[in-house]
């Protein structure tokens, strides 16, 4: 069975645009897969359907068989979402702070909020930064924060929404690491980009959303050459292979 | 049953976050002038936040939000125009403004029009709103200092003329721009 | 406008430094009671020089201080110098200037005491308790306060400086991109503030969004663990002189 399904999801705005239609997408426990797409292709809305941040208009998302609307919570703990825009995502005046939002928000006991935060913080190495102000982070720092204060949920999934956007280069090698760390620690991996030179490497599926809706799934080297139809760049030059896109040496 | 909850837990949520921001906004508002081409008084945008609160949070959730602001100047952080803080501002002279910007977002937050958009009756709101404000300040000003009516209403109402009506204006053509759109998010 | 993120905190290790929130507010509470009620000039003795000692104890720069405080200091000299002039009462004998009295003089020294003693305890207090201590402190008062949901509230406290110093950015860069396009050529005031506040506004908006998305992804909830707090008996302590300089004042 897999861990996170999705059927016929489809997300009509008020206005009437269609952002997401008849999706469907299997994820199996363990797997690590890639999301690409363009702007505009529906990529964000579907990361918002899998812990039921949005309503569908038509379809059902289910976590372990079960559909997520039974019991919310429980979706959102066990579905971590890390933001494109890891500014919006901070809400503590401290780092440790920040971390200690989500299990303070699941009201567990001081003790053990304080236990779960050091283990988050220590997890993304950044406990020496636990008293400083999240704003004075660098760009890569900021996303660790923001993957610190998931972790501290205990998720078995991950979803990163572009997660790259925005970092130089240590930023991306370090957050990528720290991908591949979570990964390897047994986590299922969803990772939403349109740069796929930089991870596609340690992918073990990739999957293309255009307009809405979902075009192309499989392995990445066989799905890759189809990406330039679909408004992604294709990332392999002639003679190239899949395990060149990574941004790590 | 449980999808309503969980609907309007995420609505609270929603209205807290907003709340929050305008507050943020009329603090920050407090640290930004704008020379006027008349007069020597320049236009501070705080009380210019406080109707936009009413505008969009209504009454309930504007009141909150302009409260929090007085609470946080009372409790010392310095919030209030030009980072000054304190009882002592509070009711100092030109506290009677700070108490008004509670009758100005609660009368704009009860009188613009809150389904429908209007212009005219959003335009009344905003000028029964500035009524009541200056009303409750200027008759402080003249308690605190006493300066006397025709001081109180030279120092504390007339250079500020120009700069209100600039305010009204702005806040009606914004509520015209922003409010369709901000309500079709917030009840969405 | 670096002063506004930090809020005057001015971060030491100190005793007042470590004290509980909740009875700080305490004591700034008796402090501006004692500045209303006092009336003898030893009434503003006791409690100005308790402060001055508190402020040697937090080791706060007086500089930075005396440069916050200069606002006021026009303020406080301008309600001596009015209402030296225009109380009537006895002429002061010897005075190089005419039509200043007795009783204008002392009025206007009581009203600047008054004055001095909240502005000296709302320093102390900034100067020493960071944001997060103040919001719980905040928090503890409200529970027991009908129709007040204390964890909304201390949320708001939170947001709402967490967002101060992000909008200020992006207005900042917002300014610095129209000024780049010269905007400054405007004449029309109308036009101006709607320039400047159509984008912030927009962006605010949007942000706020995204905030309420990030928060209902990590279960907010308004029912959450309550902090903890530590009070050891310097604190008390504390309490204790501020209630005792209350108390001389008042009697």
């Amino acid at each position: 069975m897999p861990i996170l399904e999705t059927r016929d999801l489809t997300h009509v705005f008020p206005d009437g645009t269609v952002a997401i239609e008849d999706i469907d997408l299997k994820v199996n426990e363990g797997e690590f897969l890639v999301i690409a797409g363009p702007n505009g292709s529906g990529k964000t809305v579907l990361a918002r359907h899998l812990n039921g941040l949005l309503k569908p208009t038509r379809g059902q998302v289910f976590l372990n068989g079960e559909p997520i609307s039974k019991n919310i919570i429980e979706a959102r703990k066990n579905v971590g979402l890390v933001f494109q825009d890891p500014e919006s995502q901070i809400v503590g005046q401290t780092v440790a702070e920040d971390v200690a939002f989500g299990p303070e928000n699941l009201n567990l006991p001081v003790a053990q909020v304080e236990m779960v935060v050091k283990e988050s913080l220590a997890a993304v190495g950044l406990s020496q930064l636990a008293t400083r102000s999240p704003h004075a982070l660098s760009g890569g720092e900021k996303r660790k924060l923001a993957i610190a204060g998931i972790l501290a949920m205990k998720p078995k999934i991950i979803i990163f929404d572009e997660p790259f956007t925005g970092l130089d280069y240590p930023g991306v090698v370090q957050v990528l690491k720290e991908i591949l760390r979570l990964h390897k620690t047994g986590h299922t991996i969803l990772l939403i980009t349109h740069e796929l030179e930089k991870v596609l490497a340690h992918a073990d599926r990739l999957v293309i959303m255009h307009k809405g809706r979902l075009v192309a799934d499989g392995k990445p080297e066989s799905v890759i050459y189809r990406v330039e139809e679909y408004g992604v760049r294709m990332p392999l030059r002639d003679g190239e292979k899949v395990e060149a896109l990574t941004w790590l040496k | 049953m449980a999808e309503k909850t969980t609907a309007s837990r995420s609505m609270n949520l929603r209205m807290t976050v907003y709340a929050a921001l305008f507050t943020a906004l009329i603090i920050i508002g407090g640290y930004i002038s704008i020379p006027l081409p008349v007069g020597p008084v320049p236009i501070v945008l705080a009380d210019f936040f406080v109707m936009i609160t009413g505008l969009f949070l209504g009454f309930k959730w504007g009141l909150a939000s302009v409260a929090l602001y007085l609470s946080l100047g009372a409790l010392g952080l310095p919030v209030f125009a030009g980072g000054r803080s304190g009882l002592a501002v509070l009711f100092g002279p030109t506290g009677g403004y700070l108490f008004g910007y509670l009758l100005l977002v609660s009368s704009v937050g009860l009188l613009a029009s809150n389904r429908k958009e209007s212009t005219v009756r959003n335009l009344m709101a905003l000028i029964a709103g500035n009524i009541l404000l200056y009303g409750a300040g200027v008759p402080w000003l003249k308690a605190v200092t006493n300066l006397g009516w025709a001081g109180a209403w030279a120092a504390g109402l007339i250079p500020f003329i120009p700069g209100i009506i600039i305010k009204i204006a702005v806040a009606s053509i914004l509520a015209r721009v922003f409010l369709p759109r901000f309500k079709e998010i917030s009840v969405q | 406008m670096a002063e506004m993120t930090l809020f005057h905190y001015i971060h030491k290790n100190t005793v007042l430094h470590r004290m509980d929130g909740r009875l700080k507010l305490a004591c700034l509470l008796l402090f501006s009671l004692a500045a209303g009620f006092a009336s003898e000039f030893h009434d503003y003795l006791v409690p100005l020089s308790v402060l001055f000692c508190a402020i040697l104890l937090a080791k706060l720069p007086f500089t930075t201080l005396l440069r916050e405080m200069r606002f006021f200091g026009l303020i406080i000299l301008i309600v001596i110098v009015v209402n030296s002039f225009t109380i009537p009462g006895d002429p002061i004998a010897n005075s190089p200037l005419a039509g200043i009295s007795q009783q204008g003089v002392s009025t206007g020294l009581r009203f600047a005491g008054r004055l001095l003693i909240v502005l000296l305890v709302s320093m102390v207090i900034t100067g020493t308790t960071p944001l997060m201590k103040f919001r719980d402190a905040v928090e503890w008062y409200l529970r027991p306060v009908p129709f007040v949901p204390e964890a909304r509230v201390a949320t708001m406290i939170n947001l709402t400086f967490l967002l101060i110093p992000v909008i200020l950015d992006s207005f900042r860069e917002m300014m610095d991109a129209q000024n780049s396009r010269c905007v400054q050529l405007r004449k029309n005031p109308v036009k101006r503030i709607k320039f400047l506040v159509f984008p912030l506004i927009d962006q605010t908006l949007r942000r706020a969004d995204e905030i309420a998305y990030a928060m209902e992804a990590r279960c907010y909830s308004e029912i959450r663990t309550r902090t903890a707090f530590k009070c050891g008996k310097i604190d008390w302590l504390m309490l204790a002189i501020s209630l005792a300089v209350f108390f001389f004042v008042l009697l």
